[in-house]
């Protein structure tokens, strides 16, 4: 039998117009909850994805371990370690906090005067990006809380999470579940991602291009929520050294930072400064973090690594050699569980990622600030270890002053607290909106 | 061997025409080569000692360690003595980085190797007619370390017709100029004689800012302006965007040029070359217009594609790092390995007759944060490889 496929020009339109349609009937519903319902409901479906025998995250492990290029074993930890570090009460409070100023009641009670409420969006659009899904996780339920329904747009590397986060919804609370709606259309369609962007607020996670082309098709009245491209580090002093343990921890949790996720994605430590660590000292660090690499990719093995990475790292590896051959204080460590190259200056070079890591010596505070001057606006977190108190306490300053949104420790980059300030932004209100009533009150 | 007798035979081998590769030729001058450049280079030698490839171990031409591009910005890549220079092109510079550069104690090679390309791949029938020259690039005196302008100097010197000249001076493209110098070709030949054809050269953001200021003057007293070249003209384009423009696929901008310009695009012919090679690689679309659109390699070079993993040749067809083996570059390193991506491009018959290099967009997608971070924790090298010009449009 001839199987005859048609495929209508029109057809991603269409769906986006219809999900659309679907989510608006959906939103009475959806605001006559109360903001405490909605909180309690969106927490309650985050449970549902933290708790140890989540049937939605065994199932995201099986889908995305087939559609990714990471190792399945990979995807597992990356999610089990990401989502046992999102604290279903500890996003109730933080919601509850950034809404203090907000009626919790229902509507009907309306506000004392002078009070603001939350005048929800019509719809939001969120734009998910990368492979990783935890932003997509939360970017998908955060406008729910304010009452706004959401079509989501998934990317073609992660297309599971947008269904199993409805399924979750569903069961938590069937009204929450209808004024969400995941949707797939092609990057290139124009008229699709046109209605997409149509809606009065846009969240966008993606690459600096991409973040561009969106602002670009908005009118000035909507409002756009970007989460874009940044990078992490780790910064490691001398106290790293005092003894042989000591050193093997922070590795260890070093090591565990770059193999999750395959150092994809913005939490992923980029590069490894070694500030006032003394020039006999620093082989032994990069021979450390080279062993616990290897130890590393026996639990979490690394996925396929794209060529034109592979060719990078070569690259870079020569360059490297290069250097050391020239009688540089220069060290290439490569093997199968990643590459540790050990510089003589803290010059700014290529980072190929997928356990690539590079460690630049920093003469103190200042050359290290410096050097990160650059990067302004562009650094998520940072992991710190083995530096003595007075200059923790003076970088998480300056870090912040450079656009630093965490500061940590190595280990817990990849695993934020679920009410980390992404981008620095706090984690409801760029999504909502407010009305706030002056007018005197009918007794 | 004596590096005179070296450079004579290689001399030779360029102005003989025709080109013909000589596997046996080429793997005797590339091993006397590297013989010499390892006993008068010491960060090569250096550099060979530890991977263990001395002359002493070295039996055929593809053991001969290879130096990566980014080398010739931290190393003073020379076989001579440092006064004894004559000409040094370096390439773009960004704020944080250094600047590769190419020193040289001759430019007899350089030369010679890049008239046998161009007349073997651009000019074909032009050879000695003297057309026109056009340049969408700084002239010499604006660009005096730009190999790119160097190059088209050379060319224009050699075969460009009275009036050939520069339509990029301080930064700024002279369209006008560009437009009128177009008009004053002889459209209305004697008959039985050709229109006398244009040679329009320069890299690929200027031709984008002469599509955008085209595009932006229609409407203007200048919308009748008409671009067309004569009957035969042709285009070189080389080199990336490097944010200096918007940027445009090779195809879309190859399809554009030859709408406003009126001329096939096989007649446009890209240049693939960088700052630390003696050699460039053209576009095979004016030597073989019915082939596959291909880059063509000199006989004087050898383009090898290896795997990233294992360091050996790729299967033909196959995605490998470019290394290149240019025998014109006899003051520095001959083997030079590069950061680009490419594929062989294959006959009917499965025969390798010539390469493709690969975008860096292939796989951008599946690397998401990783291309930002590149770049970002980069000196911007990675936005200015395959691109022989040391110039700035501002």
């Amino acid at each position: 039998m001839t199987r005859l496929e048609i495929a209508w020009p029109d057809a991603a339109l269409e769906r986006v117009h219809a999900a659309r349609g679907r989510i608006e009937k959906a939103a009475p519903a959806l605001r006559r909850m109360t903001v405490g319902d909605r909180i309690d409901a969106v927490a309650r479906t985050l449970a549902s994805w933290t708790a140890p025998d989540s049937p939605y995250r065994r199932e995201l492990v099986e889908l995305l371990g087939e559609a990714s290029p990471m190792h399945h074993d990979t995807v597992a930890e990356g999610l089990e370690s990401a989502l046992r570090a999102w604290d279903p009460a500890r996003f109730r409070d933080c919601c509850r906090a950034e809404l203090a100023s907000v009626p919790f009641g229902p509507p009907s009670d309306g506000p004392a005067r002078g009070a603001r409420r939350i005048a929800p969006f019509d719809w939001t659009a969120v734009l998910a990006g990368g492979s990783i899904p935890m932003p997509t996780l939360l970017s998908g339920l955060l406008p729910l809380v304010g009452g706004s329904p959401v079509l989501l747009r998934e990317t073609s590397k992660d297309p599971v999470t947008g269904g199993l986060l409805k399924r979750s919804l569903t069961a938590v609370q069937p009204d929450l579940a209808r004024a969400f709606e995941p949707v797939a259309f092609p990057a290139e369609d124009d008229a699709a991602l046109d209605a997409f962007l149509a809606a009065p607020c846009v969240v966008a996670t993606g690459s600096d291009e991409t973040i561009r082309a969106v602002g670009h098709k908005l009118q000035p009245s909507q409002r756009l929520v970007a989460y874009g491209h940044r990078f992490s580090l780790a910064v490691l002093g001398p106290g790293c050294l005092r003894d042989a343990s000591g050193l093997e921890r922070v590795v260890t949790d070093l090591a565990l930072d770059v193999a999750r996720w395959d150092q994809s994605g913005c939490l992923s430590p980029a590069v490894v400064y070694l500030l006032g660590i003394e020039e006999e000292d620093r082989p032994s660090v990069a021979h450390a973090l080279s062993g616990a690499l290897e130890r590393w990719a026996g639990g979490l093995p690394r996925g396929e690594i794209p060529v034109e990475v592979l060719a990078s790292k070569a690259f870079e590896c020569e360059e490297a050699r290069m250097r050391a051959a020239a009688g540089r204080a220069v060290l290439v460590l490569d093997g199968a569980g990643g590459t540790v190259i050990l510089e003589d200056t803290p010059a700014p070079r290529p980072a190929p990622l997928h356990r690539f890591l590079r460690l630049l010596p920093v003469r103190d505070e200042a050359e290290l600030l410096e050097r990160l001057e650059p990067y302004r606006g562009h650094l998520s977190s940072v992991a710190l270890a083995g530096l003595d108190e007075p200059t923790e306490m003076s970088l998480e300053g300056a870090l912040a002053r450079l656009g630093v949104s965490r500061v940590t420790e190595p280990g817990r980059l990849q695993t934020p607290p679920v009410d980390w300030p992404h981008d620095g932004m706090p984690l409801l209100i760029p999504m909502l909106r407010f009305v706030q009533s002056d007018r005197a009150r009918t007794p | 061997m004596k590096r005179e007798v070296l450079e004579a035979e290689i001399l030779e081998w360029m102005n003989e025409g025709a080109w013909r590769r000589d596997e046996e030729r080429f793997e005797r001058l590339a091993l006397a080569l590297f013989r010499l450049q390892f006993a008068h280079c010491e960060p090569y030698a250096r550099y060979a000692r530890a991977l263990g490839r001395t002359p002493d171990d070295v039996e055929r031409a593809a053991e001969i360690p290879a130096v990566p591009t980014g080398a010739f910005k931290e190393f003073d890549l020379r076989g001579f003595a440092p006064e004894q220079t004559v000409h040094t092109f370096r390439t773009s510079g960004t704020s944080a980085g250094k600047r590769g550069q190419l020193h040289l104690d001759t430019l007899d090679l350089y030369e010679a190797s890049l008239l046998a390309s161009l007349r073997q791949c651009l000019l074909r029938e032009l050879v000695g007619r003297a057309p026109l020259m056009r340049f969408l690039a700084p002239p010499p005196d604006e660009a005096p370390d730009s190999s790119l302008t160097h190059m088209f100097e050379t060319l224009r010197r050699a075969e460009g017709a009275p009036g050939s000249a520069y339509d990029l001076h301080g930064g700024r493209l002279d369209v006008e100029t560009l437009r009128r110098a177009i008009h004053r070709v002889d459209r209305s030949p004697a008959d039985g004689e050709d229109e006398t054809p244009i040679v329009l050269a320069g890299t690929s953001f200027a031709f984008v800012h002469l599509l955008d200021a085209v595009t932006s003057a229609k409407g203007s007293s200048d919308a009748a302006a008409p671009w067309r070249l004569p009957h035969g003209s042709r285009v070189l384009e080389t080199g990336g965007f490097k944010g200096r423009s918007r940027e445009v696929p090779a195809d879309v901008l190859r399809e554009a040029l030859a709408r406003l310009f009126d001329i096939p695009e096989r007649s446009i012919v890209n240049q693939y070359g960088m700052t630390e090679l003696g050699s460039q690689f053209y576009d095979s679309t004016l030597s073989d217009p019915v082939g596959p659109r291909r880059k063509l390699a000199p006989p004087w070079t050898r383009v090898r594609l290896l795997d990233p993993a294992t360091g050996l040749d790729v299967p033909d067809g196959a995605v490998g790092r470019i290394r290149i083996d240019d025998l014109a570059n006899t003051g520095s390193v001959a083997a030079i390995q590069t950061a680009d991506l490419g594929r062989a491009v294959l006959d009917d018959d499965g025969e390798a007759i010539g390469f493709e290099v690969l975008g860096r967009e292939a796989g951008a997608e599946m690397r998401g944060c990783s291309i930002a971070t590149d770049v970002m924790l980069s000196d911007g090298r990675a936005a200015e490889r395959s691109a022989g010009s040391g110039e700035t449009l501002r």
